[in-house]
C-alpha cells in the first residue's frame, strides 16, 4: 500500500511536470514517422523497394525482408540506447533531490514509513515509468514494423529490456548523488559524465598497456570494472537485435553490480542523515 | 462544521460540541510520573552538527517530560535548537547522545510515528498536487484504508476552509491556505500526539484564531499537543506547560500559570473623568496609561495605603485589578539574566 502510494506519486510527478506526456508525444511522433513515411514493397519475402519520406532506399535487390527488419531495428536500439538513457535521466534527475528538499522530506518522514521504504518506493515509481515509456516506444515500433513486414523479431522487445535494466542501474547512481547533495543538476550531469568517461574505458586493456606506472593502469582496470560498460552494452543492444551471439554478460551483470551498490549506499546514507 | 461520526473525533472551530468521543488509545508501554502518564519523554539529549568547516552545538543536555493530554509549548528565540528538537521527536534527525521516546518508543522506527501528527515549520507540500491528493498521499503512507482516507479528508478539509478548494494545486494556494492544509494532513490518521512547529506562521489573525480552536478541540478530546513557537501570546492561550530554550539549553520548564502568576503589579481605574494628582502618583511610582493608573508595590499595605490617599483625595474608585505578567515579559526576562549571566 504504502510503496504503491509512492510509486503513484511518482507517476503523478511525472504528468504534472509534463514528463510523461512529452515522452508520449515524442514516441507517438516516431511511431506515425514509422508508419505513414516507411514504405516497404516486399516481394516473395525480399525488398522489392522501400522509400521513407518519399526517398528511396539505396539497398542491393533481393536483400531478405528479415535483413532489412533486422537491421532497421538494430539502428532503433542503438539510438534508443543511447538517447533513450539520455532522457530517461534528465526526466528523473529531480525525484531525489525533490525529496529530500526541507520542508518536503519533513512531510515524507514524519509519517510511519521507513526510510528505505520511502526511497526505494520512489525507485520502483521511476522504473515503472520508465518501463511504460519504454514499452510503449519499443512495442509500439516492434507492432508497426511487424504488421508492415510480416517479420515479428521478438529481440526488440528484449532490448527493451536490457536498455531497461541499464537504465536501473544508472538510476541507482542517481540516487546515490541525490541523497548525497541533493542536487538536481548534479544528479543528471554526473551519470552522463560517468556514461561519457566509460566510453574510452572500453579499451582498458589498450589504456593499460601505455600507462606509465603500475598505479595507473590499475586504476584504468579498476575504473572498468566499477563503472557501467555503456560501449559494450551498446554493442550488445544491437547484437542482441540482430540475433547474433557473443552478448558480454559480465558487462550487463557488473553494470548492474554497480547500480545495486550504489542503490544500498544511497539507503545507507538516507538512513543514517539527519533532516 | 463536521458533524461527530461513531468512534471518530471531528473537531469543530469554535466549541466543544463538535468534538466527538475520544478513540480508543492504542496500547503502548508509557513511564508514569506519579498519576500521570508520560508519552514524549526527552533524557540529557544533545545534538551537534558538524561539518568540514564548523561545530554546531545545537542542543546540550536536554531534559523534560510531557504528559498525556498536555498542550506543551517549546519556546525560544531563533536558533534556540526547537526546530532540532522537534526533528529529533519525530526521528528526522538523530540526537548526538542521549534518548527521545514518544508514547515509550525510540521515534525513528517507524512504528513509532503511527497517530503521530506534525506540521512541520516552513513544510513544502509537493506542488503538483491538489490539496485532496495530498491528503490521500500521506493518508496511504500513514497506512489508513482509502474509505477513511476518503471520509477524513472531507471532514478535515471542511474543518480547515479548504473543503471548496480541495481538488485546487498546491502551488496555486495562498501561504495561510498551505499552512491549513499542513494542519489537515497533521490531523490525518486521528493523532495522539501531534506536533505543531511554528503553526500559526504566515496565518492571518482570523485563520490564527481558527488554528488555535483546532488545537484547543484536540487537546479537549485527549491529544497531546507540543507546540514549537516564537508567537508567545499564543503559547499562552494554548499551552498548559512550556520549557524555555536558548542557545540550545533549557532555561526552564513550568506550567504557563506558575511563570504568569499575578504579580505585585496593579491597575487602577478612578471613576470617569477624574484624575489623581500627579505629584501623589509619583510618590508611589505610578503612572497613568490608557486613563488608568498602573502601580508595582512591595506588598499590599502598600496598595491600600495608597488607595487611602487617592480616596483622601475625594477621588473614587471604579476597578482594582492585579496584572499577570505576560509569558513574552517571563521569556524575555529569562534570556535577558542568561545573557548576563
Amino acid at each position: 500500500m504504502k510503496v504503491w502510494a509512492l510509486v503513484v506519486d511518482t507517476w503523478r510527478e511525472a504528468l504534472a511536470r509534463y514528463t510523461l506526456l512529452g515522452f508520449v508525444i515524442v514516441s507517438s511522433l516516431f511511431m506515425l514517422m514509422l508508419t505513414f513515411a516507411l514504405n516497404l514493397d516486399i516481394v516473395d519475402g525480399t525488398l522489392a523497394a522501400g522509400s521513407l519520406f518519399g526517398r528511396a532506399f539505396d539497398l542491393p535487390g533481393g536483400t531478405p525482408i528479415e535483413t532489412v527488419v533486422t537491421t532497421g531495428e538494430s539502428a532503433f536500439a542503438a539510438m534508443l540506447y543511447g538517447l533513450g538513457i539520455f532522457l530517461a535521466v534528465f526526466a528523473t534527475g529531480s525525484q531525489v533531490p525533490n525529496l529530500v528538499h526541507r520542508g518536503t522530506v519533513d512531510l515524507y518522514l514524519s509519517r510511519p514509513v521507513s526510510r528505505p521504504a520511502l526511497l526505494l518506493g520512489r525507485f520502483v515509481g521511476a522504473v515503472t515509468l520508465v518501463l511504460a515509456n519504454l514499452a510503449f516506444l519499443c512495442g509500439g515500433v516492434f507492432l508497426i514494423i511487424s504488421l508492415k513486414t510480416g517479420v515479428w523479431n521478438l529481440r526488440l522487445l528484449a532490448a527493451g529490456g536490457m536498455i531497461a535494466l541499464v537504465f536501473c542501474s544508472y538510476l541507482g547512481f542517481m540516487y546515490l548523488i541525490g541523497v548525497l547533495s541533493g542536487s538536481t543538476p548534479l544528479s543528471i550531469m554526473l551519470p552522463y559524465a560517468i556514461y561519457v568517461l566509460a566510453m574510452p574505458l572500453a579499451a582498458h586493456d589498450h589504456i593499460a598497456a601505455v600507462a606509465d606506472s603500475r598505479l595507473a593502469a590499475w586504476t584504468v582496470h579498476g575504473l572498468y570494472w566499477l563503472l557501467p560498460k555503456s560501449v559494450e552494452l551498446g554493442r550488445d543492444v544491437v547484437q542482441l537485435v540482430m540475433g547474433k551471439g557473443g552478448l558480454s554478460v559480465t558487462a550487463l551483470a557488473t553494470t548492474l553490480v554497480f547500480g545495486l551498490g550504489c542503490l544500498a549506499a544511497a539507503v545507507a546514507v538516507f538512513q543514517r542523515r539527519s533532516y | 462544521m463536521v458533524a461527530a461520526t461513531p468512534g471518530v473525533r471531528a473537531w469543530g472551530p469554535s466549541g466543544s460540541e463538535n468534538a466527538g468521543p475520544n478513540p480508543p488509545k492504542a496500547a503502548y508501554v508509557v513511564a508514569r510520573v506519579g498519576e500521570a502518564v508520560t508519552v514524549i519523554s526527552v533524557e540529557e539529549v544533545s545534538k551537534e552538527f558538524r561539518s568540514w568547516r564548523r561545530r554546531v552545538q545545537a542542543l546540550a543536555g536536554v531534559s523534560f517530560e510531557v504528559r498525556q493530554g498536555e498542550a506543551f509549548g517549546l519556546l525560544g528565540a531563533n536558533g534556540a535548537g526547537k526546530t532540532t528538537l522537534v526533528k529529533i521527536l519525530l526521528g528526522l534527525a538523530h540526537p548526538t547522545s542521549g534518548r527521545v521516546t514518544v508514547r515509550g518508543m525510540e521515534p525513528v522506527r517507524a512504528r513509532a510515528r503511527r497517530r503521530v501528527g506534525y506540521l512541520p515549520e516552513g513544510h513544502r507540500f509537493p506542488g503538483y498536487l491538489s490539496g485532496e491528493a495530498a491528503m490521500r498521499l500521506f493518508g496511504r503512507l500513514a497506512g489508513l484504508d482509502e474509505a477513511t482516507i476518503g471520509r477524513r479528508t472531507r471532514e478535515l478539509l471542511a474543518l480547515v476552509g479548504l473543503s471548496d478548494r480541495g481538488g485546487d494545486r498546491i502551488s496555486r494556494y495562498s501561504k495561510g491556505m498551505t499552512q491549513r492544509l499542513g494542519l489537515a494532513c497533521a490531523l490525518l490518521d486521528e493523532p495522539e500526539v501531534l506536533f505543531l512547529d511554528e503553526p500559526t506562521d504566515g496565518v492571518d489573525p482570523v485563520g490564527r484564531r481558527h488554528i488555535r480552536d483546532v488545537l484547543l478541540d484536540a487537546k479537549a478530546a485527549g491529544t497531546t499537543i507540543f507546540i514549537n513557537s516564537h508567537l508567545l501570546s499564543e503559547v499562552e492561550r494554548t499551552c498548559d506547560r512550556v520549557a524555555i530554550l536558548h542557545q540550545g539549553r533549557l532555561l526552564r520548564e513550568a506550567g504557563v500559570d506558575d511563570l504568569t502568576h499575578p504579580s505585585q503589579r496593579f491597575r487602577i481605574r478612578l471613576e470617569e473623568r477624574q484624575h489623581a494628582p500627579l505629584e501623589l502618583l509619583a510618590r508611589f511610582g505610578a503612572v497613568t496609561l490608557d486613563g488608568h493608573i498602573e502601580v508595582a508595590v512591595p506588598d499590599l499595605p502598600t496598595l491600600n495605603h495608597l488607595l487611602d490617599e487617592l480616596r483622601s483625595q475625594r477621588l473614587l474608585i471604579a476597578e482594582v485589578t492585579p496584572q499577570r505578567a505576560a509569558l513574552e515579559d517571563v521569556f524575555i526576562e529569562l534570556v535577558r539574566e542568561e545573557r548576563g549571566a
